[in-house]
């Protein structure tokens, strides 16, 4: 009985015990929050630390592969400019080196045009000798061994191919005639094949008697000219040059201008101070070709020597509009003309008792002629 | 005063009148652009062809044209009338002078001058001169005495 009991009192209690915890349940279901939190103690290190650092130190790589870029780029820089010296520098040589053969080249042309010419020499010779002594048929057949210098020339008659193919061409011996062999070159000598190089750097010399300077005057009554053939110089130049490469010097000599009156000669050497000042001058310094100036073809420029032109023992800037071109002797032609005023040179200007006065502004002018120099030719 | 102040006057007016006559007789010598350059006396000379010429004597050149001009300064030939001629000519080649000598034959018929059995080139005379027209150029030859 008393464990009936008991066991009502058992069921009764687990019984209450779930009613009790079903009550609870709903009662605070709406309140329970479930958090699952790790330990403390097995946290990590901080991932934003972690990511700090590892932009810092990528920072600091970026850093450095730059200034490792930085310096590459510099020494490649230095690298590639050392290498373009030293490739000009050996361009140079290479010109130089090419320079020096073309001068040998030349030599070479010289003697070989003055070997070709005494080879042609002994041809003509030969060939006269031939003419001079004939070979008399009599001799040829009876054996008499002359010791004449017979040239022989086989000239050979070819029979027709398509009617006889197997024809063999028939070869007579002929004697020559006299210089048969003609000689090459102008007129047979033997020229080298030279043309004047308008367009490279060359000196120039001026052939004084192909050469005046002058100037146009105006007085009160006529005009006037001056003019004298003593003329010099040289220059160098390249006409087709684009840094102007011209330099060098005209000199006309102040004594010997003349304009055709004798007094007014006397007159003007006077003004001219050309005892003490013999000689106007005129340094080339450049040439300033004009836009469209030069046709190398046709070996012609045009445009500016700028030079400083020294009158009386005065110098000054003078700037001279001139033609350039090459004539048919293969010399170079300069022409041009440029104002200037005599009192800026302290050159007084004429007078004759205050009634004929010569105008101080004067037109000087140059017709040049000058031969390029051997060695400059091509 | 006033006498000598005339007189001073006139004295100075006729003179400047005497000058100004003296002065108008002066022609004007100026120079046209055109006519500045020295002309050479060749330029002038008109040459006419000489098919039937016979060359004989001295000649040297006077002129010479073209790309042979770069290099040749002066040519002389001495014809014979045998038909034989002997020649110099003096060549600037890379700055140094020298002469080259030819002895050969010519022949001058229509068709030219022919030197040395060579193609014919254009021989034209007007007096003592004479004229050979050649592809690489031009000489003019002036008659020479041999003393």
């Amino acid at each position: 009985m008393t464990g009936k009991l008991l066991q009502v009192i058992g069921v009764i209690a687990v019984l209450g015990l779930v009613a009790g915890s079903i009550a609870g349940f709903g009662v605070l279901k709406d309140r329970i929050r479930v958090v699952i939190e790790a330990d403390d103690t097995d946290l990590g290190p901080d991932p934003t630390a972690l990511l700090r650092d590892d932009v810092q130190v990528l920072a600091g790589n970026l850093t450095g592969l730059q200034q490792a870029v930085a310096s590459n780029f510099e020494q490649l820089a230095n690298g590639l400019e050392s290498g373009a010296e030293a490739r000009h520098v050996d361009v140079k040589e290479l010109q130089r080196s090419v320079s020096q053969l073309r001068g040998q080249l030349r030599q070479s042309d010289s003697v070989l045009a003055q070997l070709q010419a005494k080879v042609d020499a002994l041809q003509a010779m030969q060939a006269q000798v031939v003419r001079a002594v004939p070979v008399a048929p009599e001799q040829e057949q009876s054996g008499n061994n002359v010791e004449a210098p017979v040239v022989e020339v086989p000239v050979a008659t070819v029979a027709d191919p398509v009617a006889d193919p197997v024809a063999e061409p028939v070869v007579e011996p002929v004697i020559a005639p006299a210089a048969a062999k003609p000689k090459r070159g102008f007129l047979s000598f033997s020229v080298p094949s030279t043309r004047l190089a308008f367009d490279q750097p060359q000196e120039y010399q001026l052939l004084p008697k192909l050469c005046r300077v002058g100037f146009d005057a105006k007085s009160t009554l006529h005009d006037f000219t001056g003019v004298t053939s003593a003329v010099t110089g040289r220059f160098r130049a390249d006409f087709d040059d684009g840094d102007g490469l011209c330099q060098g010097e005209v000199i006309a000599s102040a004594g010997t201008l003349k304009t055709g009156v004798e007094d007014r000669d006397t007159n003007m050497w006077e003004h001219l101070d050309s005892k003490n000042h013999p000689q106007i001058r005129f340094a080339i310094e450049r040439f300033q070709a004009a836009a469209n100036g030069v046709d190398v073809a046709k070996r012609t420029a045009t445009g500016e020597v700028v030079g400083k032109m020294t009158i009386r023992g005065k110098t000054l800037v003078l700037r001279v509009p001139v033609k350039i071109e090459v004539d048919p002797q293969q010399r170079v032609v300069i022409k041009g003309q440029a104002k200037l005023k005599l009192s800026d040179y302290g050159v007084p200007v004429p007078s004759q008792l205050g009634v004929i006065n010569m105008e101080d502004e004067v037109v000087v002018w140059l017709a040049l002629r000058g031969r390029a120099q051997a060695e400059a030719v091509k | 005063m006033v006498a000598g102040a005339f007189r001073w006057l006139a004295l100075r007016g006729s003179a400047s009148l005497l000058l100004l006559c003296s002065a108008g007789c002066i022609a004007s010598n100026v120079v046209a652009p055109d006519e500045r350059m020295v002309v050479e006396p060749l330029a002038e000379r008109v040459f006419e062809p000489a098919p039937t010429r016979q060359l004989e004597g001295l000649f040297e050149s006077c002129d010479i044209q073209g790309d042979a001009a770069v290099s040749l300064r002066k040519i002389y030939y001495l014809f014979s009338p045998d038909g034989t001629y002997t020649a110099a000519a003096l060549a600037e080649v890379a700055g140094k002078f020298s002469f080259q000598t030819l002895d050969g034959i010519w022949q001058n018929d229509a068709a030219g001058l022919v030197l040395d059995g060579g193609d014919p080139v254009v021989l034209e005379q007007s007096g003592d001169y004479l004229r050979l027209v050649a592809p690489g150029g031009l000489v003019v030859l002036v008659r020479k005495e041999l003393l």
